[in-house]
């Protein structure tokens, strides 16, 4: 029933199962692709770029990594920020260990080291769940940051404790360092992004991504159709540890350039992150992008609006525009437990229906 | 309607010719703390029967089910499948080794579409590693879509077409049962465990119901193991039944000898029982 509205027939399993059924749908999708690779890239300046567009693909990266994690698999993390930490430090030390090392494969390869950590600490998820395991998360999360800034040989014993990436660069365009064009660490985050968010797709959907969502909803039934626990359990945090680590060697290296641990990846990182999987939606890819798209935007937004044309002075603006997104996500969780992939879901039913809505 | 499986499919070849012994259960005894929920209680399985394991409540008959599955470890006693003798086993081990189950309080996946479920049923005939998946177009979606093939014979066999993309947790409850009989079969085991299938079911569902069991035993020739309630059921389904009562093996025999049994006639009646 749902596509015979659009007149669109499936005749086959295999375009029951793709990932846009809906041919306008599709449509829309490589539009707004073409339009981000081809377009965006000559109109980007460095506004845009570090403000809006960089922290969005970024966090996007970490919210798909942490929805693999809790909203397939159904075990709740609040690790994120100390796992970017992983992946910001890996990508520090493979950067400045070896300097011929393109920039794509230091953050695979940070990805890689953090998945290994994060195996190591989806450990006790065999024993414990939910409050538990959150607060066994959190202990990861506080261990981590505290390692990063014991150990000097992990910040190569600057004096200031901090990491700065030097340039490094993938087809002889450098996306690290201080001289990088806004073009190209747009391009760079975007490409890393659109092939592993497509991954993500691919896991979910199959034989993997139903052994997650098993164990999520119902962990005795799961073992008892022949899911192992332990292969489910610690492929999720392993998956997931490798996107959040990804998005933690780009923040590092293609958007701050230059960090500090305790400021950079503290545990309000593992929240912000968390409400943008629950805001946007929960077991959902494209939740993810919703979710990091609305709390990286709204604070843009609301502080244009307040600073710049109600002309409020900054401060004020901050506090007020901290309680706003508070306030907003509170609302929203109420409204729509389940987040704004569901909006999504429900307006294109209605869309389909219109204009009989019966 | 009748559903042919494509040959390679649903059939349990293990070796076994109907007749022969799938399942040996031998003097087991299993406690929790004091409650004594099975005491010393043996008896078989043979391949292609309806077994029927009738009792009163709390007789024991679940946790005897969650010894053969694995989900229970008994204190005492072996068993004996395929021809392996075993204590003690992972559950989702026994999976892959070919025994499903179905719940007597529903356990289904209530995030999951029926189709997903009933695909999830599938997971331990799935081959392709991470890396695949991962690239999906190619091996990994050729797999997916076989599956699905065989998925949507069952679908069709337990008549849930019209229900195919809908979320499990907004189904009706007779239909939340049979989508869970669909991702037991989907497994294509070679021993089916039903706990109460029919629990909680009006007429017509129960005679559904009665109707796809038959036609998995008759069709794919599945052992089954049935617990269930309904004296009238079990006596036209099933080729032998087992009789428990407070942990013990009181009867077992053809539904005749055990309906004549006169322990069996006391349990039911509720004479007491000297302990
Ligand atoms: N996990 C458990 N912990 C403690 N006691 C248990 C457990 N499982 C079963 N029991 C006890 O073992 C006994 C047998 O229970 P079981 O569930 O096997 O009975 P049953 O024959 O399936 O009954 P019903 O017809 O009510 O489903 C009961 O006394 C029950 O309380
Ligand atoms: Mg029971």
């Amino acid at each position: 029933m749902l596509y015979r509205e659009a007149g669109d027939f499936k005749t086959n399993y295999a375009a029951d199962q793709q990932t846009f059924p809906i041919k306008s749908e599709r449509w829309l999708f490589w539009a707004f692709m073409a339009f981000a690779f081809f377009v965006v890239p000559f109109f980007i300046d460095d506004y845009w770029n570090k403000a809006v567009l960089m922290p969005l693909l970024i966090y996007a990266m970490a919210a798909l990594g942490l929805n693999i994690l809790t909203g397939y698999c159904g075990q709740v993390s609040l690790g994120t920020g100390g796992f970017m930490a992983v992946g910001a430090y890996a990508a520090y030390k493979l950067m400045t260990s070896f300097p011929g090392m393109d920039m794509f494969s230091v953050v695979i390869l940070s990805g890689a080291v953090t998945a290994g950590v994060g195996i190591l600490f989806g450990l006790p998820s065999l024993r414990i769940k939910g409050f538990y395991l959150a607060v066994a998360t959190l202990a990861a999360q506080f261990f981590l940051v505290w390692m990063f800034n014991k150990f000097a040989w992990f910040y190569n014993y600057s004096a200031s404790g901090q990491i700065t990436a030097p340039e490094r660069s993938i087809f002889g365009i450098a996306v690290t360092g201080p001289s990088t064009a806004p073009w190209a660490t747009y391009l760079f985050a975007l490409s890393i992004l659109f092939v592993f968010a497509w991954v993500a797709r691919n896991l979910t959907r199959g034989r993997l991504g139903r052994s997650w969502m098993a164990i999520r909803d119902m962990d005795i039934a799961a073992e008892i159709i022949g899911v192992s626990p332990l292969k489910a359990k610690l492929s999720a945090f392993a998956i997931s540890s490798f996107y959040v680590g990804m998005a933690g060697a780009m923040f590092f290296a293609n958007y701050l350039g230059s960090i500090e641990v305790t400021e950079a990846f503290g545990i309000e990182k593992s929240f912000l992150v968390l409400f943008m999987v629950i805001i946007g939606g929960l077991g959902s890819i494209l939740g993810s992008f919703l979710g990091a798209a609305f709390l990286v935007l709204l604070p843009v937004l609301l502080k244009n609006i307040m600073v710049g044309y109600l002309g409020w002075p900054t401060d004020l603006a901050a506090h007020f525009q901290i309680m706003m997104v508070g306030a907003l996500i509170v609302i929203f969780l109420i409204a729509e437990p389940h987040g704004m992939a569901q909006l999504w879901r429900l307006a294109k039913e209605k869309l389909r229906l219109w204009p009989f809505p019966y | 309607m009748n559903v042919q499986f494509s040959s390679s499919k649903i059939s349990t070849d293990d070796g076994l010719s109907p007749g022969e012994t799938i399942l040996h259960v031998d003097n087991i005894s299993l406690s929790f703390g004091g409650v004594k929920a099975i005491q010393d209680v043996s008896f078989d399985i043979k391949k292609g029967e309806v077994r029927a394991i009738i009792g009163p409540n709390g007789a024991g008959k679940t946790s005897m089910l969650n010894v053969i599955n694995g989900f229970y470890h008994p204190q005492q006693g072996t068993i004996t499948y395929r021809g392996e003798e075993r204590r003690k086993m992972r559950t989702h081990i026994a999976a892959k080794q070919g025994i499903a189950r179905t719940f007597q309080n529903i356990a289904l996946f209530t995030g999951m579409s029926t189709l997903d479920n009933i695909m999830a049923g599938r997971i331990t005939l799935q081959k392709r590693n991470l890396i695949w998946h991962a690239l999906w177009h190619g091996p990994a979606q050729r797999e997916e879509l076989e599956h699905r093939a065989a998925v949507e014979q069952i679908i069709d066999f337990l008549e849930l077409e019209h229900i195919r993309k809908t979320p499990v947790g907004r189904l009706p409850y007779g239909l939340k049962k049979r989508v869970e009989l669909g991702r037991a079969l989907a497994a294509e085991p070679a021993l089916l465990l039903l706990d109460e299938p029919m629990a909680g079911m009006n007429l017509e569902e129960k005679e559904d119901m009665s109707r796809f069991i038959l036609d998995v035993n008759n069709q794919f020739g599945t052992t089954i193991a049935l617990i269930e309630h309904d004296m009238g059921v079990v006596m036209d389904l099933s080729d032998r039944v087992m009789v428990l009562d407070y942990g013990r093996k009181i009867g077992d025999g053809t539904p005749d000898e055990v309906r004549n049994n006169q322990n069996v006639i006391d349990a039911y009646l509720g004479v007491p029982h000297d302990e």
